[in-house]
């Protein structure tokens, strides 16, 4: 099947009931995105599906083979990158990738989001750290 | 529901089925991807069943009661991801259920939440199986007096539901190769849909009451009260409840969700 991620078409070959989390990790090597459930609960998982958040542990990946997927590697030079940093928006950084990859289609969306318009987009994505608010504070401020 | 026959199954979003077959408590060999084949978007009052939840919540067409029970519903991700259709469907969340306890919903003989943990479950049809239906978004669709149409047949909402029996363990009355396509509503005069949570957001409803007020009175639907998408004639209903133990709770947070939601639709 083919796949195409971060604007770059790859061949694979995916057995029934594999997800694109396991095809995006074990098959080509990009492990920037986590599992952490593997059950659609945290949002560790987190890609883009034509530029929609997705969670790709419960996504199939036959389901996907005609659209675009982004992963964090595909966001390597957005500026939520530098905003997490700055903020300190992280402790184990587990759930940062998803965190990143969420906020990035908010922003697109919507660039100047409000602290409700945060959380309400950002609920989805869980940090056992309880880094909340610096991730609020790096999403507030991503352009600075 | 999306069986097809065969060992194929009809996967939406995926976002209940995959884990189910994961979890093996869905068997499957084929997969049909039914976004393709069923409508999808929102026409007038008609919804395609492929529509997501993260479209329904964003359309300032869509009364208010459908649109607050999306926006309630699971995660962003799991909007963008699910469909109505799929979500009309998805199975019950009685961790007795989901762990593959072998009780009446499996085809045994006893219910274990009855006995057992039992606080997020059913007030109302509760003796047989005791589990409490998830859907916010079938709450908020009786409230509005849809129909569903099917590659079949169509009819009011309500009957696609069922309570299970010895004779028949399923909660949905439909066909093992029909398809919902579209559900239709009516539109009210005013609507809201109130959610009771165990956190502010992304949980399942302990209790959801919707109400859709109309020319001849206010119409209500529950989630999180009995096995089924509930619908209450009115609040004076809700003395023929028959709370578990651990569930007595969920008839004060229906009472009193019940008086704001009616109260705020103007009834
Ligand atoms: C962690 C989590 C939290 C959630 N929280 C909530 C919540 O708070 N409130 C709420 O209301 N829901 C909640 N949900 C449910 C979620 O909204 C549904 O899982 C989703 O809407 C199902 O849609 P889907 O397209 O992914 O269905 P799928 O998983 O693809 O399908 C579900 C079932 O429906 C069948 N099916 C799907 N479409 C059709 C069709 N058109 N015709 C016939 N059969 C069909 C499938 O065969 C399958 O049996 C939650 C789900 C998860 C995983
Ligand atoms: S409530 Fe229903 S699903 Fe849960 S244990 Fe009882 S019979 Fe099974
Ligand atoms: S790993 Fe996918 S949601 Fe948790
Ligand atoms: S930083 Fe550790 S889970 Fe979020």
């Amino acid at each position: 099947m083919r796949l195409t991620v971060n604007g770059e078409q790859h061949e694979l070959e995916a057995p029934f009931g594999r997800s694109l989390a396991e095809a995006l990790r074990d098959d080509l090597g990009l492990t920037g995105t986590k599992v952490s459930c593997g059950e659609g609960h945290c949002g560790a998982c987190t890609v883009l599906v034509d530029g929609a958040p997705h969670l790709s542990c419960i996504t199939l990946v036959h389901t996907v083979d005609d659209r675009a997927v982004t992963t964090i590697e595909g966001l390597r030079d957005h500026p939520l990158v530098d905003a997490f940093v700055r903020c300190d928006a992280l402790q184990c950084g587990f759930c940062t990738p998803g965190q990143i990859v969420s906020a990035s289609a908010l922003v697109e969306a919507n660039p100047s989001p409000s602290s409700d318009e945060i959380r309400h987009a950002m609920a989805g994505n869980l940090c056992r750290c309880g880094t909340y608010p610096r991730i609020e504070e790096a999403i507030r401020t991503w352009r600075d | 529901m999306g069986a097809l026959g065969n060992g194929t199954r009809g996967l939406a979003g995926g976002t209940d089925l995959v884990p189910l077959l994961r979890d093996g408590l869905v068997a499957a060999d084929r997969l049909v991807d039914l976004r393709r084949v069923i409508p999808s978007g929102i026409d007038g009052t008609a919804i395609g069943a492929g529509t997501t939840l993260a479209e329904l919540e964003a359309d300032p067409q869509i009364p208010d009661a459908l649109r607050e029970a999306c926006r309630l519903a699971a995660s962003p991700q799991l909007r963008n991801m699910g469909t109505i259709g799929g979500n009309l469907l998805q199975a019950t969340r009685c961790w007795y259920w989901r762990l593959n306890y072998p009780c009446r919903l499996h085809g045994g003989d006893v219910c274990h939440a009855r006995e057992g943990q039992h606080r997020e479950h059913a007030i109302f049809a509760n003796d047989y199986c005791a589990s409490a239906h998830p859907s916010d978004v079938a709450a908020a669709l009786l409230a509005l007096d849809a129909t569903v149409e099917t590659t079949r047949a169509a009819g009011p909402l309500a009957g696609l539901y069922r309570l299970p029996d010895d004779h028949d363990r399923n909660l949905v009355d439909l066909g093992a190769d029909e398809l919902i396509t579209r559900i239709h509503y009516e539109r009210p005069e005013q609507s809201v849909y109130l959610k009771a949570m165990d956190r502010k957001r992304w949980a399942f409803a302990l209790v959801g009451v919707a109400a859709a007020r109309y020319d001849d009175g206010v119409r209500l639907g529950l989630a999180g009260v009995a096995p089924i998408p509930w619908r209450l004639a009115s609040l004076d209903d809700l003395e023929q409840a028959t709370p578990l133990p651990g569930t007595a709770y969920k008839l004060e947070l229906a009472r009193a969700l019940g008086r704001r939601a009616i109260a705020a639709v103007g009834g």
